[in-house]
Formats: structure tokens, C-alpha cells, sequence
């Protein structure tokens, strides 16, 4: 009898209504690829969306057809167009201030700032020619700038790493130490590159700053960084760990890739690109104030380039192919208020608008990617 | 020979002043599913990182198949065979599913680039066998656009992808719809058969008891109960996790009346 019962239950929690229609209707994922041209294309964009990217390129582009038209019905006033814009101007702050934001983004993907940014550019840029003036060899000197960047970077990063107090902070103070650092090693008068390497037919000059027409050695090298840069951050799996411990360090911790170690090497990459952007830097303004005054907007625009393509302030986002457009937007809004407004001492109240106005679009779509 | 996987003895964890764990001994045994319960604030999560590698253990000594394992962290444990289940789940939101999956396992070539496709491919295949979850589209998806129940079952498809000797899970069912949940623990009971042996965390007794050949409950920082389901009953197990060691005496005096 109880026997009975207790078969009776049983079955009758063997007999629960099975929902066996929902299980026909899932989809097994390894079907659900895109398929067709248009299927991949749309998964691609959406895909570009999610990291942040998609939009502010179109609104680059706009912007970049919108001046072209304008250059076209106007070209006394408005010289976009012009080889003495495009070489002169854009393909040389582009790619600069394009290479300080991949560096800074790369560090914001993991989760760090470095505010000490614009003295550092001046510090490696004193650390270059002090080196060129001892040894007699630029190329010792590039080297010596690039380990100076890297070096700087580094000291940091151990100083976050250690001291575990926000790089916010740890990196304010530190930008005057590096100020002080360049004045202490040089004195207060600006350090130049002599004149030998500013000329024609100078391999240096050639390298960094050559002009080719409608182009400047400069644009090649955001070109290689560019693509180094990609491929390390989105294809290399150190690039991964960057992402993962940005993203959420304890996960990261959780399935052994070590925090401090993924940000220490952040700090080294970046500091390395500043290295980079230092020699290149001086090699188009041939001198530089020791005590990072000439150079400390660089900070705040490379953080504002990242931001503006799509670059978390909080870690775990951000595409280098953002960073560069983000850059790039930057750069192009400068130059067209400078040429068509005569924006002067305005100039930094419209970019100011920019940047924000970025952030909050960025912000507000954020919530759209999938 | 001994059927020792995981043995854990006189462990004690401070956290400043605070002792989190006092003196807790057990084993794990090979082909064996164990029930780990008790209150919130019974050590359980802190039992699990130390179990796992993830924080180390103040003293005490850890021992895997019968040989003392003396630095004890996360690449050891990886090592070993250990995948875990966090109750936090352990996941990079702004990442897409296939590289949570991979994190620090990525497929790569020789130089370190990762194989995306392949990580994808192998990322969808294993959602489809191992959980049979629904609305996930693709394994492109980032994780930050996942339901709690989703991402949950991205966290227990990485760990049975990677288990090779023991699967820790923390609280698994927490975020799982009902049928999820009697996929999971049935999936344990088949693990058992394959040499993979289980720990499994949680408030809810009656899914440990459906699944567990043992029980070990805590309170306190202190095991109170290790015992084989034979030689226990829901209720006991109810009494020692509410009530602590005094509430599991009381029910056994008013037992024997």
C-alpha cells in the first residue's frame, strides 16, 4: 500500500510537464553563424559597435566630408584641401597625437592613467639629446629616448603596482617629479636638435619628418604603430590578458594571470610609445622646454582621443582603431576652426565641447551594444 | 592504495584580526560528489579560493593524491586538474563569451596569437553540449549583455571545459532556471562515473542532497558535520546548518527520546 503511494508520487514527479517544444525551438550556436555577405557584414558592424568604435568613426567621416565639400566650394578661404594643410598640418599632429593615444588607451584598457604624460615627452625628448650630444649617434640617442620613455613608465607603474594607490594620483605627483627630473638633468633653456638633423637629405629627418607632398614620414609610422599595435592588443593573447584584467582583475586573478604583472607591461608598452612619440616629436618642433611646459596639453588630449573612441575611463574597453580616430576627430576639429573660424584663443573652448559631447555619445551608446 | 584526490588539514585563514577558517580538516575523495554547506559567513567561499589556489591559507597543509602540495596557488591547482565555479562568476563583462572562455588558456600559435575562429567555434560547441541554455546568440556576444542565468552557465561551461580532476563549484544554481539546474546536478553524478570528482557549495540542501555521496557542513569557520548520505537525513543536515553545532546536538538528544 505505501509502496503504492510512494511509486504514485514518483510518477507523478516523473510526469511534470516537460517543456519539450521550447527544446526543439533552441538554436545550436555552431548553427547560428552569419551567414552571406550581408549577414557577415552586419555581425562585423555590430561587432565594431560593441567595442565602442562604430559611431564615432561615422561621425569622423561626416565631419571629414563635410570639410571636403566645404574646401571644394571655397578654396581661397577654407584651404582644407590644400597640400599645405594635409602635409603640413594633419599628417603630422595626427599621427602624433594618434600614437600617444594608442599608448594611453592600451594603459586605460587596463585599467590605469598616466598623468604624467606631457613631462615624460619632454623628459625623454632632454634624455635624446643628451644622448646625441654625448655619443655623436642620433640613432643611439632614438634608442636612448624609447628606454627613457619605457624607463620612466615603469617607475610609475611599480609605484601603483606596490603602493596599490590609484595611478590617478600616484601619477600627478610624479608628472613633477619628471618635470623637475628634466630640468634638474638640463637646465631651465630648451634642449634643440641641431640643425644638421632638420635638413633634406638627413636620414633622421628622412625617418621622422620627411616631407613627401601630400604626406610626412609621420603618417607611416602611425601606420606601423597602428598595426602593431592591433594586432597585440586584439590578436595576441598578452593583448587578452590587458582586456581581462581591465575588465575585472579578481577573474583575472581567479584563472592565474597576474594584475600586477598585465599592468606593469601596460605601463612598459606605453612608456615605449612616449619614448617613440618624444623622438618624434622634436624631430618636427626641434626644441622642446625641459620642464614639459611646451608639451602638457599632450596629456589631456591623448586621454580625451582615447576617450572620444570609445576607451572606458574604467578599464576592460577600449580598440586601437578607435584610439586613432578618436585622434584623428581631435586634430580634424582643430584644424578646421583654426581655418575657417580663425578660432585663436577660442580654440581650446570648442574642443573642450567636443570631447564632452564624445563622451556622453559614447556613454549613451553604450547601452545599445550588444 | 588510497582513493585520496584532495586532502586539506588543520587549516586556519586569518584576514587581519579576523579568523575566517579555524583548524578545518577533510578529504576529497576520487569519484566523489561532496555536498559543502552551512550559513552565510560559514567560511564556505573562503574554503572554496583556498581549495582553488586563489588565496592562500594561513596554516595548515594542502595534499593532492597522498603528496603534500607546499606553495599552493592558482597555476598549481591548474595544474592539478582543479577548476572552479565562483559564486561572482568570474567574468570579464566587456569580454565577448569564447575569450572568457579561453582567458589565460588562449589557443595560440607559436608567436602567441590567438586563433580566433577556432576559440569561437570551440566556444559555441561547448555552450551547446554543456548547458542547454537558451537566448544566446552567438559566442561573439559580450557578456555584459547576458542575463545573470546566462552568464552563469558561460562560468560552468568554461570550468567542465577545462576540469580534468575535481570541479568546484560555488553556489552554481544560484542564478539557474529550474531545469538548468537538474541538468547541472545530474551532470555531476555523470562526471562521477568519469573520474571527475565534485564539490558542490550551496544553500540549497535539497539540491546537495539529490546529488552528494558525503556532506561536510561549517559554522563559524569550523567544520561542525562530515557524513556519508547513507548515515544522514535532510533534517539533520537542516538542523546542523541552521542551528551550528549546538543546533545539531539538540536534534540529535530530541532523536534518541
Amino acid at each position: 500500500m505505501s509502496d503504492e503511494k510512494k511509486s504514485g508520487t514518483e510518477l507523478h514527479v516523473l510526469t511534470a510537464p516537460l517543456q519539450t517544444e521550447t527544446i526543439q525551438t533552441i538554436r545550436r550556436l555552431a548553427d547560428n553563424k552569419p551567414k552571406g555577405f550581408w549577414g557577415k557584414l552586419t555581425s562585423n558592424l555590430q561587432f565594431i559597435r560593441g567595442r565602442g568604435a562604430l559611431e564615432i568613426s561615422v561621425v569622423a567621416v561626416v565631419l571629414l566630408v563635410a570639410y571636403s565639400i566645404w574646401s571644394l566650394a571655397d578654396p581661397e578661404n577654407f584651404r582644407f584641401l590644400s597640400e599645405q594643410n594635409i602635409s603640413g598640418v594633419l599628417t603630422q599632429s595626427v599621427p602624433l597625437l594618434g600614437i600617444l593615444a594608442i599608448a594611453v588607451g592600451i594603459l586605460m584598457v587596463a585599467g590605469e592613467f598616466d598623468l604624467s604624460l606631457g613631462f615624460a615627452l619632454a623628459f625623454n625628448a632632454v634624455i635624446f639629446i643628451r644622448i646625441l650630444e654625448w655619443t655623436g649617434n642620433i640613432w643611439i640617442g632614438v634608442i636612448g629616448g624609447i628606454l627613457s620613455g619605457t624607463l620612466v613608465a615603469l617607475i610609475n607603474g611599480l609605484i601603483v603596482v606596490w603602493t596599490k594607490i590609484p595611478s590617478f594620483i600616484a601619477t600627478l605627483g610624479m608628472g613633477f617629479f619628471w618635470g623637475g627630473a628634466g630640468l634638474f638633468v638640463n637646465g631651465p633653456n630648451s634642449v634643440s636638435l641641431p640643425n644638421e638633423y632638420t635638413k633634406d637629405g638627413n636620414l633622421f629627418h628622412f625617418t621622422f619628418a620627411q616631407d613627401f607632398g601630400w604626406f610626412r614620414s609621420q603618417i607611416i609610422w602611425l601606420v606601423i604603430i597602428g598595426t602593431l599595435a592591433w594586432y597585440f592588443l586584439h590578436r595576441h593573447k598578452l593583448g587578452n590578458h590587458i582586456f581581462a584584467v581591465g575588465g575585472n582583475p579578481a577573474a583575472a586573478k581567479a584563472i592565474s594571470i597576474d594584475p600586477n604583472k598585465v599592468k606593469l607591461m601596460s605601463f612598459g608598452i606605453y612608456g615605449a610609445l612616449v619614448g617613440l612619440s618624444s623622438v618624434i616629436f622634436i624631430a618636427r618642433i626641434p626644441s622642446v622646454s625641459p620642464a614639459g611646459t611646451t608639451t602638457q596639453d599632450f596629456t589631456l588630449f591623448a586621454i580625451a582621443a582615447a576617450v572620444v573612441g570609445g576607451a572606458s575611463l574604467v578599464g576592460g574597453k577600449g580598440s586601437v582603431f578607435g584610439m586613432i580616430v578618436g585622434a584623428a576627430l581631435i586634430e580634424l576639429i582643430k584644424d578646421g576652426l583654426i581655418l575657417g573660424f580663425d578660432a585663436g584663443i577660442y580654440l581650446q573652448l570648442f574642443v573642450g565641447v567636443t570631447i564632452v559631447l564624445a563622451a556622453v555619445f559614447n556613454k549613451y551608446m553604450e547601452g545599445k551594444a550588444s | 592504495m588510497s582513493n585520496e584526490l584532495l586532502r586539506l588539514d588543520g587549516v586556519t585563514k586569518r584576514y587581519g584580526p579576523n579568523t575566517v577558517l579555524k583548524d578545518v580538516s577533510f578529504t576529497i575523495n576520487k569519484n566523489e560528489v561532496v555536498g559543502l554547506l552551512g550559513d552565510n559567513g560559514a567560511g564556505k567561499s573562503t574554503l572554496v579560493k583556498i581549495m582553488s589556489g586563489v588565496v592562500p591559507m594561513t596554516e595548515g597543509s594542502y595534499s593532492w593524491e597522498g603528496k603534500a602540495v607546499p606553495n599552493v596557488n592558482r597555476a598549481e591547482t591548474e595544474r592539478l586538474g582543479v577548476e572552479t565555479i565562483f559564486q561572482d562568476s568570474a567574468l570579464v563583462p566587456q569580454m565577448s563569451i569564447s575569450r572568457n572562455i579561453f582567458m589565460g588558456r588562449e589557443m595560440t600559435n607559436a608567436l602567441g596569437f590567438m586563433k580566433i575562429k577556432k576559440m569561437d567555434d570551440i566556444a559555441s560547441e561547448i555552450l551547446d553540449t554543456v548547458v542547454t541554455i537558451e537566448g544566446i546568440k552567438s559566442s561573439k556576444q559580450l557578456v555584459q549583455s547576458l542575463s545573470g542565468g546566462q552568464a552563469q552557465a558561460v562560468a560552468i561551461a568554461r570550468a567542465v571545459h577545462f576540469k580534468r580532476s575535481l570541479l568546484i563549484l560555488d553556489e552554481p544554481t544560484s542564478a539557474l532556471a529550474v531545469r538548468a539546474t537538474e541538468a547541472l546536478l545530474d551532470y555531476l553524478v555523470q562526471l562521477k562515473s568519469e573520474g571527475v570528482s565534485s564539490v558542490l557549495v550551496t544553500h540549497n540542501l535539497h539540491h546537495a542532497f539529490q546529488v552528494c555521496d558525503r556532506h561536510i557542513v561549517m559554522n563559524h569557520g569550523k567544520k561542525i558535520l562530515d557524513v556519508k548520505r547513507e548515515e544522514t537525513t535532510v533534517e539533520e543536515l537542516t538542523a546542523a546548518v541552521v542551528g551550528g553545532a549546538e543546533g545539531l546536538e539538540k536534534y540529535r538528544a530530541n532523536k534518541k527520546k
